[in-house]
């Protein structure tokens, strides 16, 4: 006997985007344009509860926060397996970044389980991996921070064996089964095949049903709403235009020309650009502290200018000789006037010289107990870059049984200090003891930046440490500069700029209200240092204070595949999605293409699948391509029979080149190829290995 | 919490299908009575998905629906955009081969005149709508009225107890069916709903109101035949757009179904409307009794718009939606009766049968001599929605109810006076067949046999070489269906394919199909891809053998049309 709570969202329908959908100005959704439906992910745990409660029955609550409208989603989940629904609307809920929004629904837990299921605390909340409009995976790790119960992420299945739920999880490269220690606890789903059909019975029920309406007053959060928020988007704009080549080409063999040729020539690789920063703090620029170039936007960048002119022009040199009167003055010696407050916010600006965080850069460090994973050195790079100009050193923490061995190669890819945590414990990753570690060392020593990989690790870890130190936290982040936000008095921030809406739209934001700016950033994109093995650093050990109680749950056992899947060493991939339609057709198709490019661009050449094929069993996970599997940057990427789920593509787009072929001519990938033919894999594949034989 | 079985599965008024029929008749049975249980079933995904039409509407019966129901109904966001487009040009062109046309509207205006059947075509006082857009306005009304609607839910077949001769339900279709028909874990079996009156209104071919005809013997004193409509929104630019005008309707006959002596002879027309925001609605109606194996509406479609007359109006556009659908258009003579024993000359053959009743499309009301049908199925879907609530206590009495409405509205008389034109344009011919059908309400029944059965061997040798694209066009119906489900399309006899109809008719439904169902694979015929299937029904009945059959697929599934 088990109660369950089980999270959805109301997003927009991303799979009908249209080109139209878009303001192409500004690059931002015009609202009303899309359907709005459940979160894909939602659906799956709801079908997840399902089978969890057939395994010890009790009742499924939902809950959702947002608009009235979210309504319809509460009727979905009453018209398929929830037995009551709560909606938690508010105005002064809305504009809530990742902590304030899990604070509010954690609250409304703790009302759930207090009210309706009369303070038994055995229950089990489950959520989505990830939303699709926002696709940072925090809000239910951090609703684990406030609750301070287990998280549980990344499940694809359930089964009871004597009476105690094991889950199936996702790890990096293989699966793991897990069993929880204590109720209640959060359960993440990755993926469940097989979402609940509504039935008509179900339907017109929860047609009659009153869900139950909460508001902010009803459960009394502590962290809501905008004010709450501990992020905030300074700027969005439309991804760089024409990343990708998107030919559509009709004929086999000028499709392999191209695609062998564009191989030579190497591709249009990077849609990232900005890597290297250039930041200078304003006490060392060389046109003093009026020099003003390094705002977050161009426009800034040239209003500053013209202001600065204008001081000049007006005698003015010094900070101390900024005054209200100066406005109207130097408005005169503006070509492009600018707006009264816009201009007083500038002038104020110039005082603020001092940056607005201090510490070191840090890094916290992924590794498989041998060596560390390539996202860490990545990130060190990444640190490196942002610490260099801010004159602060490079830490970073690694936490494990036995780990003091990498500290030497971590020193090589850029770290300053390395503090190691060395805890039996910490054996295996648990996100629990990982978290209370981590944050440990970090209330010590105080940094100003935190940055983790957006692997399966970081993206449960990030969030959890981020809520507990009460700090903003940027997910996936494609790009990470320093920069000023002068008007606002920011100085020296770390601007995060990631894609959201599926890669439709680029977002920047920066942390408020926070001691510590923190990012996820994806693997494969920042650069790492050419390792310097003469370098040096400090070594510092941590004891943890860890209690068996931190942990959570049992690991019952971890499957690695086997066999030599090296796909972020790979020049060539070639990937097979569930249109392939059989592990047959997998092997054959796939295998050939693979072994005649082998042979004739004489290569390093990896196979690859969609989450899709991987649980159809066309292959095993470890050539799992995408967010949950690895993400790639090979010279080319062919997808045959890969319509191009958001995570596949986000996992991909560091790829060189990319080359789809699939039936269905408004497939998504498409938009992300640079060649692509519309039609059947299973006809053309094998026409274009024999083009490539000769 | 349990789900109480009985609170749920019994209705008092139960309508199968969301379209404008369906929903007309639930509107009207709400205005009539503001308790009864009236419940809306569709398939699709959400209402007006699977709704589309040309369409030119005559608004009367709509509006006094309305006006009756909502009287504020014109305030409701969105409601003057759905009926805002009043026709003002309206023209009627002779299409001679792909340049000349002739444009021959002042002599449908001289027939509207002299009272002769042409000149119903005419449009004056009509308005261009979008009947996709239209559900959409009539579900939300539905809706603010307290009825019931639920999409996704597929009808199987009528529960019909032969031994009270009774129709006592529906069963729905069963979800969550692998490939190979074996239960997945979401399995949930198709359920029983019973209801005191049923309104079938599913639109064209309906599969439940053909199974309840079998079951209940209803009978049709000539074949239902059918016309395929294919039809595309073409974004265009602004100077086209002013250009063609955004008021105007133009109708062709001609190019390229039907030239004069040795040229095509295919029953049908073009049109081409404007809908506002430069997008013109483009299309053409074939007759379903063509005669050419190799014959596929949708390069008539291709040919039309590449005509002088339309060229100009769309070269360049870009398509933005696109869709298929048939039309009945066997008339009078084809509407499904129970005909009733009895020599009093008081019984009559009803509609349907005892609580059920058959409005819109089902029925076939449509109109050729008007071409439309729209008006028609809000009409008799209005009439069927207070005779439901006139025999609520009784509900046996419904089919009769209604059809005395009927006979003595204007829909049946209009049924009437069309009676003949199809069958005589059938019969002798374009050329000869429409000056004859001005006086087709002299002559008696003509018999019409069923499209299938006109296949021959003669190949379609009038359109532009090249393949139509059939999966861009399926994309641009935005079809979609669970892949992982059984087949919805089936072939009763693979032999016939390899040894019937590949030597005479060349495996016509692989090219006639317009989503590309159908494959060749080995030596056999197969519905490959089901899932790209636009729910027009074309295969099964244009297969010359007769062979294929449609069921309702898993809910939620097929096309999403927007404004179509």
């Amino acid at each position: 006997m088990s109660n369950y709570i089980v999270t959805v969202k109301q997003v927009p329908d991303i799979t009908q985007i249209t080109g139209n959908a878009f303001n192409p100005e500004t690059g931002t959704l015009k609202r009303g344009t899309l359907p709005s439906v459940i979160n894909k992910l939602d659906a799956d745990a709801l079908a997840f509860a399902n089978k969890m409660k057939h395994l010890s029955p009790g009742e499924i609550v939902c809950l959702t926060m947002g608009p009235p409208t979210a309504k319809e989603i509460l009727t979905y989940s009453l018209s398929r397996s929830a037995d009551a629904a709560v909606l938690l609307t508010d105005r002064v809920l809305g504009g809530a970044d990742t902590p304030a929004t899990a604070n509010p629904l954690a609250y409304a837990i703790k009302k759930i389980a207090k009210d309706i299921f009369k303070g038994n605390d055995d229950y089990v909340v489950i959520s989505g991996m990830q939303s699709v409009d926002g696709d940072t995976a925090q809000v239910p790790a951090q609703i684990a921070e406030e609750l301070q119960i287990p998280c549980i992420a990344y499940a694809t299945e359930v089964e009871s064996i004597n009476g105690k739920f094991r889950i199936e999880k996702i790890v990096s490269g293989g699966n793991q089964w897990v069993s929880p220690k204590a109720v209640p606890y959060v359960v993440t789903v990755a993926n469940y095949e097989y979402p609940l059909f509504a039935s008509f019975r179900r339907s017109r029920w929860a047609n009659r049903f009153a869900v139950i309406k909460w508001t902010a007053d009803d459960i009394k959060p502590t962290l809501f709403g905008y004010d709450g928020s501990k992020t905030r988007v300074t700027r969005v704009f439309p991804p760089p235009k024409g990343a990708r080549k998107n030919i559509h080409c009709h004929n086999i063999d000028e499709f392999v020309k191209e695609l062998v040729s564009a191989y030579k020539k190497g591709g249009s690789s990077g849609a990232f650009e900005g890597e290297e920063t250039d930041y200078i703090v304003p006490s060392d620029r060389p046109g003093g502290l009026f020099q003003r170039n390094y705002e977050g936007t161009d426009k800034e960048i040239n209003a500053y200018k013209q202001v600065t002119q204008a001081l000049s022009r007006l005698g003015i040199t010094k900070i101390d000789q900024l005054n209200e009167s100066l406005v109207e003055r130097v408005q005169e010696h503006l070509q492009e006037k600018l707006t009264k407050k816009m201009l007083q916010e500038i002038i104020e600006g110039y005082k603020t010289t001092q940056t607005s965080y201090s510490g070191d850069v840090w890094v916290i460090a992924e590794h498989d107990g041998k060596k560390t994973n390539d996202v860490t050195c990545e990130l060190l790079g990444k640190a490196t870059h942002l610490a260099k100009p801010l004159g602060v050193r490079v830490g970073v923490v690694i936490a494990g049984n036995k780990c003091k061995h990498m500290a030497n190669d971590l020193i090589a890819a850029g770290a300053d200090d390395v503090h190691i945590i060395e805890d039996v414990l910490l054996e295996d990753f648990r996100p629990g003891p990982y978290r209370s570690a981590v944050v440990d060392v970090i209330k010590k020593h105080n940094p100003q930046i935190v940055l983790f990989g957006a692997t399966p690790q970081g993206r449960v870890l990030a969030p959890m440490i981020a809520y507990r130190l009460g700090c903003g936290l940027t997910a996936d982040c494609t790009s990470l500069d320093i920069r000023d936000n002068s008007r606002q008095g920011n100085i020296a921030i770390l601007m995060q700029t990631r894609p959201a809406l599926g890669g439709n739209i680029m977002a920047t934001i920066i942390t408020k209200d926070s001691k510590i700016q923190m990012a996820t950033a994806r693997p494969g994109v920042m650069k790492k240092n050419r390792p310097d093995h003469s370098r040096k650093g400090n070594i510092i050990e941590h004891g943890a204070t860890l209690a068996e109680s931190d942990i959570g749950f049992d690991i019952i056992k971890t499957e690695l595949s086997g066999g030599s899947a090296n796909l972020s060493n790979a020049d060539v991939i070639v990937s097979g999605g569930r249109g392939l339609r059989s592990r047959d057709n997998y092997d054959k198709l796939v295998n050939d293409l693979a072994a005649v490019i082998r042979k004739k661009l004489d290569c390093q050449v990896e196979l690859g699948a969609s989450r899709a094929a991987v649980e159809q069993g066309f292959i095993n996970r470890t050539h799992q391509v995408g967010q949950t599997g690895t993400a790639v940057s090979p010279r080319l990427y062919i997808a045959l029979g890969i319509s191009g789920a958001i995570q596949h593509l986000i996992g991909i787009e560091n790829s060189e080149i990319i080359v789809a072929i699939n039936s269905d001519p408004l497939a998504p990938v498409f938009k992300h190829s640079d060649y692509y033919m519309v039609g059947n894999a299973e006809e053309i594949v094998p026409q274009i290995t024999e083009a490539l034989r000769h | 919490m349990d789900i109480k079985e009985k609170d749920n599965t019994h209705i008092s008024i139960l309508v199968v299908g969301a379209g404008p029929a369906g929903l007309a008749s639930a509107i009207a049975a709400r205005s009539a009575n503001k308790d009864a249980e009236i419940v809306v079933l569709e398939k699709g995904e959400s209402v007006g998905n699977h709704n589309l039409s040309g369409a030119v509407l005559e608004t009367a019966s709509l509006i006094r629906l309305l006006d009756e129901a909502r009287p504020d109904w014109k305030t409701i966001k969105g409601a003057d955009s759905v009926l805002g487009r009043v026709v003002k040009e309206d023209d009627v062109h002779f299409l001679l081969g792909k340049e000349l046309a002739v444009n021959i509207s002042f002599l449908m205006k001289i027939c509207k005149k002299l009272g002769l059947s042409f000149g119903e075509i005419c449009n004056d006082g009509n308005t261009i709508v979008s009947t996709s857009r239209l559900t959409r306005l009539l579900g939300e009304i539905a809706l603010s009225l307290g009825i019931e609607i639920y999409t996704g839910f597929g009808v199987k077949e009528i529960l019909y107890d032969q031994d009270n001769r009774k129709a006592h339900g529906v069963k729905l279709v069963e979800q969550g069916l692998d490939k190979e028909g074996d239960p997945q874990p979401n399995y949930i079996e198709g359920e029983a709903i019973t209801a005191d009156i049923i309104i079938l209104a599913e639109g064209t071919d309906g599969l439940v109101t053909e199974d309840f005809a079998v079951k209940a013997g209803l009978s049709r004193k000539n074949d239902q035949v059918f016309s395929v409509g294919v039809k595309e929104i073409i974004r265009v630019s602004k100077q086209q757009y002013a250009l063609f005008g955004d008021n105007r309707v133009v109708h062709t006959m001609g190019y390229p179904l039907w030239l004069p002596i040795f040229g095509p002879a295919i029953f049908g027309g073009g049109f081409a409307y404007s809908c506002g925001e430069n997008k013109i609605a483009v299309g053409i109606i074939s007759g379903a009794d063509w005669k050419y194996y190799n014959f596929n509406p949708q390069k008539a479609l291709r040919d039309f718009k590449q005509h002088t007359l339309i060229k100009e109006f769309i070269d360049g556009g870009e398509i933005i939606e696109a869709g298929v659908k048939m039309i009945p258009e066997g008339g009078y003579y084809a509407v499904p009766r129970y005909l009733q024993p009895g020599t009093d000359g008081k019984k009559m053959n009803t509609v349907g049968y005892k609580n059920v009743m058959i409005v819109g499309d089902s029925a076939g009301f449509v109109n050729m001599n008007k071409i439309k049908g729209l008006h028609n199925a809000i009409e008799s879907g209005a009439l069927a929605g207070n005779a439901a609530i006139k025999c609520l206590k009784d509900p046996e009495k419904a089919a009769d109810e209604y059809t005395g409405r009927l006979e003595s509205n204007f829909v049946m008389d209009e049924m009437k006076s069309a009676r003949n034109l199809r069958a005589i344009v059938a019969r002798f011919g374009q050329a000869i067949g429409f000056p004859l059908s001005l006086f087709g309400n002299l002559f008696p029944r003509f018999a019409m046999e069923a499209d299938y059965k006109a296949m021959t061997s003669r190949k379609f040798t009038f359109d532009t070489p090249g393949e139509f694209d059939k999966a861009t066009f399926v994309a641009l119906a935005g079809t979609e269906h669970r892949e992982e489900q059984p087949s919805h399309l089936s072939i009763s006899d693979p032999d016939l394919c390899i040894n019937k109809c590949d030597p005479l008719f060349h495996r016509a439904c692989i090219t006639f199909c317009p989503a590309g169902v159908y494959e060749k694979i080995g030596i056999e015929t197969r519905p490959a891809n089901p899932s790209n299937c636009v729910h027009c029904k074309t295969c099964q009945r244009k297969c010359p053998f007769d062979n294929i059959r449609w069921t309702v697929p898993e809910g939620n599934g097929g096309p999403r049309y927007k404004q179509m």
